[in-house]
């Protein structure tokens, strides 16, 4: 069986401007490039085949996002190749790409379309219907939002297409009880499907739930990778 | 294809945040070049009482600076301030200047209906000639793209680029003969005129407008060749700034 994707020795560097502000005068009065290169992820290689479930766990910086970003496609390996087969659906983490001065109906149509799926009114109903946001709060402009309802209406849209691959970023850490249980269940049903969820989270007992493997990234390593429950222990006892 | 809906997106996204909370919203289209219009008005056409009918001189002039303005204020900040959805979403980073241009096509037909009504009170002759805007404009189009993606991408690393361009903007507009003539200039400082791309295009837009005429086709020609080599070179350049927008914004 060929894997959904596959991760040969990638490695991303970002561009990072050292003189802070980026101005055209430190550029010019510091008589050298002010962009210097720092390395986010460094040598990753790991597969994940259909059906799987993979959680990634690490502490703040150690470049998770980056690597969800580039399995997304949107950051390019500066190193190594990335083979993917799958359809990925959009990372909306905690709502980063929603248009703050939209409301929620019109942030629907506008990430749908940017997705390449088309709005129509069964669409935005069954995100509406997932989300349990009513016509008042979907009426409003999105600035208005808590950070739990940025989340709900994000993952609605995320969890609505039909994808291979789900990455689900911290999505139980914001959402209230019920939102969770919701949550939980879809990504349960998802599983049985056959689909593979990619899953992100500090709480390294709900990776142990629902992922078979895992993964732990310290300062952009992979420094173990093996079964969720052993991987866990030792991200717990990182912080021992 | 699928690009083509996300233009689409993008654009109508632009056209509702634009006017959002505006009571007059899309008013404001043509709201912005007649206020300009009264201020020339009130200032000049006492010192320009030799151009003939110089409301229609004028207005076929600032109807097209504020096309190239608006696409170049907005575009430039495009991309940085899409960062959420280029974060989030694999799109082209093109789009985002590009849907600027979208909108402000829209903006420009609204307001070039109502102008086009207007301006017979002001001796606008209706001939054929006039569909010539539509080829100019394309061409003028092509222009305003091109520079609204060299700066955009230019923005994303120095900020500077977008505080800049806010002001020069004005110098350019006075640089350009939109209220004046430009016999009124001296002979010794025309080149700065001439050295002007914008001055050609706003030439080539009041020939059917103003005077009623063709434009001077070797003008035609050699801005649309203009227009397409900068945007050969802007491409270029775009393309190869590209890959790091993501981890600059």
């Amino acid at each position: 069986m060929q894997a959904l994707l596959e991760y040969n020795h990638v490695s991303i560097r970002y561009r990072e401007n050292r003189a802070g502000v980026h101005s055209i005068k430190d550029w010019v009065t510091s008589f050298k490039n002010p962009f210097h290169t720092i390395p986010i992820l460094h040598d990753i290689s790991f597969q994940l085949m259909p059906g799987e479930s993979l959680g990634i766990l690490g502490p703040n910086g150690s470049g998770k996002s980056t690597l969800l970003r580039s399995i997304g496609g949107i950051i390019k390996p500066a190193s190594g190749q990335i083979h993917c087969r799958a359809s990925i659906a959009p990372i909306l983490a905690l709502g980063a790409g929603l248009e703050l001065e939209l409301t929620g109906f019109e942030n629907i149509q506008l990430l749908l379309a940017l997705n390449g799926i088309k709005p129509t009114q069964t669409a935005i109903q069954a995100i509406q219907a997932f989300s349990e946001l009513d016509d008042v709060t979907l009426n409003h402009t999105v600035k208005c939002y808590s950070t739990g309802m940025l989340a709900r209406l994000a993952f609605s849209i995320s969890f609505y297409h039909d994808s291979d691959i789900y990455i689900i970023d911290e999505v139980l850490a914001v959402g209230d009880l019920g939102f969770q249980t919701k949550c939980i269940a879809r990504i349960r049903e998802l599983q049985q499907v056959g689909k593979s969820i990619i899953f992100v989270s500090h709480a390294p007992d709900e990776v142990a739930q629902f992922c078979e493997k895992a993964l732990l990234l310290d300062h952009g390593k992979i420094i173990a990778q093996g079964p969720s429950s052993t991987i866990c222990q030792q991200y717990k006892a990182m912080f021992l | 294809m699928q690009h083509l809906h996300q233009l689409y997106a993008l654009t109508k996204r632009n056209v509702i945040v634009r006017y959002k909370h505006s009571v007059l919203g899309f008013l404001w289209g043509f709201l912005k070049p007649l206020i300009y219009l009264l201020i020339f008005i009130v200032i000049f056409s006492a010192q320009f009482s030799s151009v003939n009918n110089y409301v229609l001189y004028a207005t076929s002039g600032i109807l097209f600076w504020f096309f190239f303005s608006n696409i170049t204020a907005q575009g430039i900040q495009s991309i940085i301030g899409s960062a959420g959805i280029l974060k989030s979403i694999r799109i082209p980073s093109l789009l985002f200047p590009l849907a600027e241009v979208g909108s402000e096509l829209f903006n420009l037909a609204l307001a070039l209906v109502v102008y086009f009504i207007l301006m017979q009170f002001f001796g606008m002759v209706y001939t054929f000639q006039l569909l010539w805007i539509i080829p100019i404009l394309l061409i003028f189009t092509l222009f305003t793209f091109s520079i609204t993606l060299l700066l955009a991408a230019l923005n994303v690393y120095l900020r500077d680029v977008g505080i800049l361009w806010n002001t020069i903007q004005p110098a350019i507009f006075y640089l350009t003969p939109i209220a004046y003539t430009e016999e009124l200039i001296p002979a010794r400082f025309s080149f700065i005129i001439k050295a002007n791309p914008i001055y050609y295009f706003i030439k080539l837009f009041r020939a059917p407008l103003y005077h009623s005429t063709a434009p001077d086709f070797k003008l035609f020609l050699l801005c649309g060749s203009f227009s397409v080599g900068l945007l050969l070179v802007s491409l270029f350049i775009f393309n190869r700034l590209k890959n790091q927008f993501i981890t600059a914004i």
